[in-house]
């Protein structure tokens, strides 16, 4: 739990040494073992103060809220404190722990495939400023991020 | 190898159009061979002069250059509702009414896997030979973009359903033929963006406009391991996705209407290179015909760069195909690789399958297209019968009803390759609507078969069934055929009056010339003689008097 949570956190602060991206898997790796690979680099060799201060300016830019300079102060010294918190938690040896996919054991909550109308999809509808008649107006975009 | 591939394309260009017009084209506008039929409506003034000049160089490039191709194909599946939610998924609904807070993202709503998304998953997964991942999970793919209602998709990131499979095709005869095995990297579960269109207003500079039916529409992505080397073999790998989804009925695999999306990367490099080159994906792909050509056109894109020593000027980039001027552009350069912060997505539980449960989706899987292709072969089919035959799901079950109730193989591959699939096309209608059943067309071809008529009363009769139905026996009586020994004599015994020449002739040895007598009574009977009972009594009266 705590490697994945790590995978979390680690994957929105800056790169550091694996940026993960769909596009660089190729046959040779076999997915269950990646992870295991992962949460065993993490977990092996860094101490929190090796962990590198997180970006924030980068972090508030990819999740689109904007913030003053002193609110950036203040967020990054209380990320660092949660960054440094997993810090501590990769010290625990779990080299003979098989990495679990989620905390929880059932899974399952499936849903049948039965088509049902929404019924109040006109205040859905109501409810977005720019919706014009048919569709909802948006700005232009040009690029996708 | 490759060089032979293309040495063929060019000049057989037409016979792609013979081809083509074998194949049908049904109802529901689904193309069968979806490359043939698009080259020929809209390519034909363009491609003929600069095609020609394209093959030479695409050979000269393939002695130096090998390409490398990988194709991402994203599969609209054809469930009742959404992926995470009960919205009906149907396509061409007025906009905007297939919503509700999940799929709209509003605050608060949870997202719930529809069970049929996995069935789905599995199916496709092992139809591709993968490995299935007993325990998979969801992830969250976070940007911002308009069609995006909860700004990330919910999608499979490191654990996807289905991993490490292959797919074999057979590349058609026009392009050299032969067997071909490509791997597949992974299969995995997402849901899809909505719609994002150009204002009709006019106001192009101001706004676009969102439509969120298929916000949550659930998709399977395929990736393929990069091991097309051409513009044919990326072209196959797509047709046979396409067939493959819909022989199992997961799909309607419509490239046009967007069900089926493949993009493409490639990448070239020096022949005996071991490192790959800089990749290139290219999208806007609506056909597999587009497709092999933008794949034509861009390994000679760069293999010009690499000649003229600028092989830096290919940069890791999207570039759109345009289908108006046979050419990729580029869209605006990327500024770095996406970060897509990837986590876990909490709201939903781990997605776990049984083996009691994957062995019984398994052993209700449909025999495969690639199995079809086999066993055809295996029957005595030429390889073109079998691609034909076996391309369709319906043409193939119907071909398999027919020789199951004992037709020739032979003799029924032809009907449905010649007249059966030029009255379709002309008809515009698929196997299904035929009013001609599996089990008169097999009566059809014994009746034939046992000269009870002739080929040219059998073809007559093949257009009145497949018209307006009925049964081969009442067509026969309806037809008024010659059947009475004696009435078939006279008309025998006319035509040699008529012929003394060649009487004598075959008096003389020319026994061939049986063939000429049998074909003026049939003339004189229009076509209504018993042709056993023709022949039989004309060979006593030829061979008899002196």
């Amino acid at each position: 739990m705590a490697t994945r949570a790590l995978l979390a956190v680690v994957t929105a602060s800056p790169p550091r040494m694996i940026q993960i991206k769909a596009s660089t898997f190729s046959s040779s790796l076999k997915f269950q073992r990646h992870i295991t690979t992962i949460a065993r680099s993490f977990s092996s060799d860094t101490n929190p103060s090796v962990l590198q201060p997180p970006d924030v300016s980068r972090l508030a830019e990819t999740a689109r809220i904007s913030l003053t300079p002193s609110e950036i102060e203040e967020c990054g010294a209380k990320i660092r404190q949660v960054i440094d918190w997993f810090g501590q938690l990769q010290q625990v040896d779990v080299s003979s722990v098989e990495p679990a996919i989620r905390a929880e054991m059932e899974g399952g909550n499936l849903r049948e495939d039965a088509p049902e109308t929404f019924e109040n999809r006109e205040s859905i509808r109501a409810s977005i400023p720019s919706f014009d008649e048919v569709y909802l107006k948006v700005p232009k975009v040009l690029n996708k991020e | 190898m490759s060089t032979t591939l293309f040495r063929t394309i060019q000049p057989n260009h037409f016979t792609l159009l013979t081809t083509a017009l074998l194949r049908t084209r049904t109802k529901t506008s689904r193309h069968i061979s979806v490359r043939c039929q698009t080259s020929t409506t809209t390519q034909q003034p363009r491609t003929s002069a600069p095609k020609n000049h394209g093959s030479n160089k695409l050979d000269e490039i393939l002695k130096d250059y090998e390409a490398v191709i990988g194709i991402e194909t994203h599969v609209q599946l054809s469930t009742s509702t959404k992926a995470f939610c009960s919205c009906p998924n149907s396509y061409g609904s007025h906009p905007n009414t297939s919503i509700c807070p999940v799929c709209m993202g509003l605050p608060g709503a949870l997202p719930v896997l529809s069970s049929k998304v996995v069935d789905f998953g599995v199916r496709l997964g092992l139809a591709l030979n993968c490995s299935l991942s007993l325990k998979s999970k969801f992830d969250r793919k976070q940007y911002f973009y308009p069609d995006l209602p909860k700004g990330y998709q919910i999608s499979q990131f490191d654990v996807p359903i289905a991993s490490g499979g292959y797919v074999d095709v057979d590349i058609p005869l026009e392009f050299g033929g032969g067997h071909r095995r490509f791997g597949i990297t992974r299969v995995h579960m997402e849901e899809d963006a909505g719609k994002l269109l150009h204002s009709d207003a006019g106001d192009y500079s101001q706004a676009m406009i969102v439509d969120l039916n298929r916000a949550g529409v659930p998709l399977l992505e395929i990736v393929s391991e990069p091991d097309m080397r051409s513009g044919v073999e990326a072209a196959e790998y797509g047709s046979e996705m396409q067939r493959i989804v819909r022989y199992l009925g997961v799909s309607n695999g419509n490239m046009q209407e967007g069900s089926l999306r493949c993009d493409v990367n490639i990448s070239i490099r020096p022949i005996g290179q071991a490192e790959f080159g800089t990749k290139v994906e290219i999208k806007n792909l609506n056909a597999f015909s587009a497709m092999s050509r933008a794949i034509d056109y861009e390994i000679t894109r760069q293999a010009l760069l690499y000649n003229q020593g600028q092989a830096d000027k290919i940069v890791t980039e999207t570039r759109l195909w345009d289908e108006g001027a046979q050419k990729t552009v580029t869209m605006r350069k990327k500024e770095g690789l996406a970060d897509y912060r990837y986590f876990p997505e909490p709201d939903l539980p781990e997605v776990i399958l049984t083996q009691e449960y994957v062995d019984s989706i398994r052993a209700s899987l449909p025999e495969l297209p690639e199995a079809k292709r086999r066993r055809y072969e295996a029957m005595g089919l030429g390889i073109q019968d079998v691609l034909f035959l076996a391309n369709d799901v319906s043409v193939a079950e119907y071909f398999d009803e027919v020789i199951g109730k004992g037709a020739d193989v032979k003799s029924a591959a032809n009907w449905l390759m010649s007249d059966i699939a030029a009255y379709l096309k002309n008809e515009e209608l698929s196997i299904s609507d035929v009013k001609l059943t599996p089990h008169e067309l097999a009566e059809l071809i014994a009746a034939i078969k046992d000269e009870t008529i002739s080929g040219k009363i059998g073809k007559q009769i093949l257009f009145e069934l497949l018209a307006k139905g009925g049964t081969v026996q009442g067509m026969i009586k309806e037809k008024d055929l010659i059947t009475d020994p004696v009435e078939i004599e006279k008309m025998i015994m006319k035509v040699i009056s008529e012929s003394p020449k060649q009487l004598e002739q075959y008096r003389s040895g020319k026994t061939k010339l049986q063939g000429f007598f049998a074909g003026q009574v049939m003339k004189m009977s229009k076509g209504k003689a018993n042709p056993a009972l023709l022949n039989k009594i004309l060979l006593e009266k030829l061979n008899a008097k002196e």
